[in-house]
């Protein structure tokens, strides 16, 4: 299958700490994936590295195949939205659609003023004075006017209402599902994922926590309750997600490899909602750190 | 990359073009009248006669020469003191914001991700404010060379205001300037403190060159001369030697001349700076009046070549940044 991106053991370094480690995935063309973790886990150093602005410290990563890292020969193949929505505040939208053609060989402005008319943006009024979800589309109509195979957006909807995020959202998969154009956004926000992507990449710590389809995890991922258990092994469980325990019931989210072998366990199907916070879940880990750091013992 | 350039860079140069012209509506008067002035005292033939027949100007030019500083000189430095500062104004609001305004506002990433290189969107740019400071510094060297013309009769044009604002100078330190702004922006990525370092490594820079290098770029020359001493009237407690027409070794003295240093020397040549009781010559060492542009050309070189190094280094800095 053709794959849109591509890392292997990739990993960028700030000083001592590790941004990104062993990051290895594989996004294979036509896909919608949402890129999902905690604040700090390294979502926007994974979407810089793919769209060539840093160069890896470890490992390798590919667009379509090629490096993308100061080569210009694959950037009209990315369209990238930086965090925050960047954009020169004082030009109107239709200068940044003129500005868009003139830094561009392959240029679509007629489809970047069809969709922001559409939208209803002003096009002579500078897009500092926009709101945010306005300035939000008009980046995204940027994008789209390349007519890229790889669309990189980096928390596109973090500042956006609810209305406005789905909205964004909406106009984002129909001008998708028409060109067949692969996408890769990152998000923290992990409503409306479900609806909006197919596949999906959790980042957890620097780390890969979760990589795959969405079908498919969702089909995998079951939630358990039963009676208080030790923790040994459970037929047809493949992975123990994560664990809560009272003091007569354990209720565990799992990654199923087989037929559920025991009785005593409930079986729920459970969305991908619960799965993505299952994987980003570790405060067991975190209150141990804590309490070390604050001299509180356990 | 130039429809951009001058999208973003538009109001800024109507701005600096204003500023110009204002400064303009106010040098070209007041030029011309320098120049009526110096011409109607006679300035400018009694010099040559004086030069000619190797006599100290300020001996046969006196009361012309005190008439027209009086007139004009001490006013007409303050006012020609701002142009000191018009390299460091362009290299504050041309060169540090280039860089550091793109990554504190987060456009770089958009600018960068379009199909341009960032190399060549560097390039493009520093192209762009390289020329404007280029023009801008070049016409306000020459207009001032032009305006001080009558000013450089009555002194040295070594002087240290005189010597940074006239001739091809300013066009070493305006590059220099806008350079230094630039590497600063790759390197502190917010553009206050961007200017703050331009300020301050801009006039650190200037000073030291101009203190510890420009008295070297040539070995200065010696001379000699038997001084008659000044009346005992004048007891103005400075001692002083008027000079004989003539040195004994060395070239003759000029109006230009940059003087280094001076001793009074006794017959056995110890000397010091007080004026000995056994005096027998002065001793002093200068660089000729002549030299001007020699170190004109030099002293634009090193500013030149500081610019160029702070521009390959502003782009290597560009590669990590994200």
């Amino acid at each position: 299958m053709d794959m849109a991106l591509e890392t292997e053991g990739l990993g960028k370094r700030y000083g001592q700490r590790w941004a990104l480690r062993d990051c290895s995935l594989r996004l294979p063309a036509g896909r919608v994936a949402a890129l999902v973790g905690p604040n700090g886990a390294g979502k926007t150093t994974l979407l810089h590295l793919a769209v060539g602005l840093l160069p890896p410290d470890a490992g390798e990563v590919r667009v379509f195949g090629a490096s993308p890292y100061a080569n210009t020969s694959i950037l009209p193949d990315i369209g990238f939205v930086a965090q925050e929505t960047p954009l020169y505040r004082d030009f109107t939208a239709a200068e940044l659609v003129t500005m868009g053609g003139r830094l561009n060989r392959r240029w679509d402005a007629a489809l970047a003023r069809e969709r922001l008319a559409s939208l209803g943006i002003p096009p002579n009024k500078p897009v500092g004075k926009l709101s945010g979800g306005q300035r939000a589309q008009v980046a995204l109509a940027l994008c789209v006017a390349k007519r890229p195979r790889l669309l990189l957006l980096d928390e596109p909807v973090a500042s956006l209402d609810p209305l406005a995020r789905r909205e964004f959202l909406q106009t984002l998969m129909v001008s998708v599902a028409d060109t067949g154009t692969t996408v890769l956004f990152s998000s923290h926000i992990v409503a409306d994922l479900e609806r909006a992507c197919d596949y999906l990449v959790v980042l957890h710590s620097a780390r890969v926590a979760l990589t795959g389809d969405v079908e498919d995890l969702v089909a995998t991922h079951r939630q358990l309750v039963g009676p208080r258990h030790d923790g040994g092994p459970i037929r047809g469980v493949g992975q123990v997600v994560r664990a809560r325990h009272t003091d007569r019931q354990t209720t565990l989210l799992v990654r199923m490899d087989g037929d559920l072998g025991d009785p005593l366990w409930t079986m729920h199907h459970v969305g991908l909602e619960d799965i993505v916070l299952a994987y980003m879940d570790d405060t067991s880990n975190d209150v141990t750190t804590a309490q070390s750091a604050w001299g509180v013992s356990a | 990359m130039s429809w951009l350039i001058w999208r973003q860079h538009r109001k800024q140069l109507l701005v600096t073009l204003v500023g110009l012209v204002a400064l303009a509506a106010i040098m070209v008067p007041s030029g011309l009248a320098i120049h009526r002035a110096a011409a109607e005292l006679g300035l400018p033939d009694c010099i040559r006669q004086a030069n000619a027949a190797a006599t100290n100007p300020h001996m046969i030019c006196e009361s012309a020469l005190e008439r027209f500083s009086e007139q004009h000189v001490s006013g007409a430095f303050f006012g020609v003191l701002l142009f000191v500062f018009a390299p460091l104004l362009i290299g504050l609001f041309w060169g540090a914001p280039l860089v550091a305004r793109e990554v504190e506002q987060g456009t770089h990433r958009l600018v960068w991700t379009q199909g341009v290189s960032r190399q060549r969107w560097a390039l493009a740019k520093i192209a762009f404010v390289g020329v404007v400071a280029l023009v801008i510094s070049a016409v306000y060297g020459l207009g001032l060379s032009w305006w001080m013309a009558p000013l450089n009769l009555t002194g040295s044009r070594f002087g240290y205001v005189s010597f940074d604002m006239q001739g091809v100078v300013p066009i070493g330190y305006t590059l220099f300037a806008v350079a230094l702004g630039v590497f600063a922006g790759t390197f502190l990525h917010r553009v206050l403190p961007a200017m703050a370092l331009t300020l301050g490594g801009f006039i650190a820079v200037r000073v030291a060159i101009a203190a510890l290098a420009r008295p070297r770029y040539m070995t200065a020359q010696a001379r000699t001369y038997q001084g008659s001493l000044p009346n005992e009237g004048s007891a103005e407690g400075e001692p002083s030697v008027i000079p004989t027409p003539s040195p004994s070794s060395g070239q003759a003295r000029e109006v230009g001349d940059w003087m280094l240093a001076r001793e009074f020397r006794d017959a056995n040549g110890m000397g010091n700076d007080n004026f000995p009781d056994d005096y027998a010559y002065t001793w002093e060492i200068f660089q000729p009046a002549s030299r001007f542009w020699p170190f004109q050309v030099i002293e634009t070189g090193v500013f030149v070549a500081l610019a160029l190094l702070l521009f390959a280094l502003a782009l290597r800095r560009l590669r990590r940044i994200a």
